[in-house]
């Protein structure tokens, strides 16, 4: 059975990995951040820099590949106070995108998750597994996007090729 | 399939979690403990027919550990049981 649907495999991402309290982050860096999620497994943007709530006291921060340098340069990950941990880690995970009408029969496949829009809003995001990988997963526009670790990349593709075939 | 209660994520599929052991017994006093009371914390695990306290750590999920109590003779998530623990 092949599927209705479109993988895109992204470029490269800026995604910083932080840790620490909301006050404490944010007290070091507030100036560039979106708003905390209240919500578990919910994400806010602002100025194309969305900042996920992946975890108690984890943050992810995402932004296009070009602001990357800018955001470091802000951060300061190396001055940061020993009460929180900030680490660029977007050599580490590979995006997919699984977009077009069948996109949801295909995350069936691939992840456990209960991806109705009732259960999953589009501000969710949150870390799960695709394809048996721990992988973020989140809504983009017509579909859905998946990170895996960056060396499982090619691996992933091929399970999505497979899935559609 | 279990659907194991995440503090932080809500119920989410058993394959997220990693089994971490069933929770043992507290330490007993060393200098208080019998021989037989103290082989028996180091080396019995628990292994009832019912509810057991277990650990499970959401490795691919938040990361969090849960405790949780399941009843071995049906896989359901289950109260904790009245009485001691």
């Amino acid at each position: 059975m092949s599927y209705d649907v479109q993988i895109d495999r992204l470029g490269r991402v800026a995604v910083f990995d932080l840790k620490g309290t909301a006050d404490a982050v944010g007290a070091w860096v507030k100036d560039i951040l979106p708003a905390f999620p209240v919500r578990p497994n919910t994400r806010t943007e602002k100025n194309g820099v969305a900042l996920c709530y992946i975890g108690r006291n984890h943050w992810l921060l995402r932004a296009a590949r070009d602001a990357e340098e800018r955001l470091e340069q802000r951060l300061k990950p190396t001055n940061c106070p020993a009460d929180i941990s900030i680490v660029r880690v977007s050599d580490t995970l590979t995006f997919f995108h699984v977009t077009g009408p069948d996109a949801a029969d295909v995350m069936a496949i691939a992840c456990p998750l209960d991806l109705h829009e009732t259960v999953f809003p589009p501000d969710a995001v949150t870390y799960s597994e695709f394809f048996g990988l721990k992988a973020l997963v989140t809504r983009c526009e017509g579909g859905f996007e998946c990170a895996v670790e960056q060396s499982f990349g090619d691996m992933v593709a091929d399970y999505l090729a497979r899935a559609t075939a | 399939m279990m659907l194991i209660p995440c503090p932080f994520c809500g119920k989410r599929n058993e394959s997220e979690f990693i089994f971490g052991g069933p929770v043992g017994a507290d330490r007993p006093d060393p200098n208080a403990a019998s021989d037989a009371e103290w082989v028996e914390y180091l080396t019995v695990v628990p292994n009832p027919l019912g509810p057991v306290q277990e650990r499970w750590w959401h490795a691919r999920g938040c990361g969090e550990w849960v405790t949780i109590w399941r009843d071995t003779r049906t896989h359901d998530i289950v109260r904790a049981p009245d009485g001691p623990k």
